[in-house]
């Protein structure tokens, strides 16, 4: 029957090449007796359109043949748990890993924002490189227990020697109100703060990414910033760096949920030292005139008014720092003092 | 096919797969080739489709429970599978894990 030596053929072609022939001809050898059971209930040979259904009930040759091959996973249900950890753990600290890189290269070497774009844009190509990574490393792993089970040890984790007493303790709510991060958030947290870092460093060598297209209605103006905005701007920028290693460290001891009061209280602190020196800055001088000598009678007045502006803005905002700081410290005593009352 | 078919269908396939296994095993106490051995199941009313069993067959023998040969017969070569001294042990534990779910299965019917 040329139909079943075709078939045959087929499915031979998706065979193991070391057991195809064995398989083909027990697979004839019942295809045959097969066959002939049906012509006999027939009384006469089957028909080519009959062929066609019983080969098609069979299957596909490569259907046929794929169930004689070992089952084999990419990665398999005993190390899945574990693959899909790693993946999503390696891709958050890419993504951070690439933003802290960023923060730091564009500003030093960047002579347009458009490589901040470009550097943004890249950023699924970075995380499609490591996922791939990921999982031919797993893939490999997978390969190798499926063909050396005696060879590989169990995963930690996974196996039935995993003790209780390693699982990690309850995370507490701090204050029982606040509910605590999560952890993509507190990610996402630092990612956002290396890119706003990146962003802050811009500022100095292309204004334009503060001020936009103002910066050149600013540059024509008769006006300058005086020079207590750059030691200002260098305090802003200890603020973010310090809050970032804060929350990078958080983040490595597993304790990201919840801010330390003192972290908030720090956060606090800091901007209010750069904010008091300007408020005591001596004559509350924050705009100047770039040529005094000739612009004074012209713009003299829009110069105070600026200045005393600024000034009143830099009070008030000094004035809800304090106060928060204040309330921070206040709950720090209170719970000292709760903490301190229960023990006794 | 809906989803509640497809559901169904994929529980089924789970369920029969373990229970085809037995079938097969239990029927190689007696020596047989792929063809006849799925007649005689299909006699027994349990349909299995021949991608499924021969490659089933190959998987027992591979994993000592069968063992094979390649005899004539009718003027045709064919493979015959037995089951193995091992494949006897094998089945001894299954068929009392087979009959130990089952009881329990009717026991739960029973109490409801």
């Amino acid at each position: 029957m040329e139909l079943l030596d075709r078939y045959l053929q087929a499915v031979k072609k998706f065979l193991p090449l070391r057991r195809q022939d064995d398989i083909i001809a027990e697979l004839r050898a019942n295809m045959e007796a097969q066959l002939e059971d049906k012509e006999s209930e027939l009384t006469r040979p089957m028909t080519i359109g009959e062929q066609e259904d019983w080969l098609r009930k069979i299957g596909p040759p490569m259907m046929v043949a794929a169930r004689y091959q070992t089952q084999q996973y990419l990665i398999g249900p005993s190390i899945f748990p574990v693959y899909w950890y790693v993946l999503r753990m390696a891709m958050l600290w890419a993504l951070i890993i690439y933003s802290v890189v960023i923060a730091v290269i564009i500003p030093i070497t960047t002579s347009n924002g458009s490589s901040v774009v470009e550097a943004l844009l890249r950023i699924p190509s970075v995380l499609m490189t490591v996922a791939a990574w990921v999982t031919v490393v797993f893939a490999a792993l997978e390969f190798v227990a499926a063909r050396y089970p005696e060879k590989c040890p169990p995963i930690a984790g996974l196996s039935g020697n995993w003790s209780p007493s390693s699982l990690p303790p309850l995370e507490k709510e701090s204050d029982g109100k606040r509910k605590g991060r999560s952890y993509p958030q507190a990610v996402a947290e630092i990612v956002f703060g290396f890119l706003f870092l990146g962003w802050l460093l811009l500022i100095p060598r292309h204004p334009f990414v503060i001020m936009g297209p103002g910066v050149y209605f600013w540059r024509s103006s008769p006006f300058q910033l005086a020079d207590m905005w750059i030691t200002f701007f260098w305090w802003i920028v200890a603020l973010n760096v310090v809050q970032l290693i804060w929350r990078c460290t958080d983040l490595l001891r597993g304790t990201w949920q919840q801010s330390a009061r003192l972290q908030q209280i720090a956060y606090k602190v800091i901007p209010l030292i750069p904010l008091i020196q300007l408020i005591t800055v001596r004559d509350h001088v924050y705009v100047a005139l770039k040529h005094p000598a000739l612009d004074q009678l012209r713009h003299g007045n829009s110069v105070d008014t600026i200045n005393k502006s600024v000034h009143m803005g830099l009070l008030v905002v000094t004035a809800i720092i304090a106060i928060q700081l204040a309330f921070e410290c206040g709950q720090l005593a209170w719970d000292w003092y709760q903490k301190h009352d229960a023990s006794h | 096919m809906t989803v509640s078919q497809n559901i169904f269908e994929n529980l089924r396939l789970e369920l029969r797969r373990g229970c085809l296994t037995l079938a097969v095993l239990v029927q190689l106490r007696r020596e047989h080739y792929g063809y006849t051995l799925r007649k005689d199941l299909a006699a027994n009313g349990l349909d299995i489709d021949e991608s499924t069993l021969y490659p089933l067959l190959r998987r027992l023998e591979t994993q000592g429970l069968l063992v094979s040969e390649w005899r004539e017969e009718e003027k045709r070569n064919k493979r015959f599978y037995r089951l193995s001294s091992d494949g006897e042990v094998m089945l001894d534990q299954l068929l009392h894990e087979w009959q130990a779910i089952n009881e329990s299965i009717n026991r739960i019917l029973e109490t409801r």
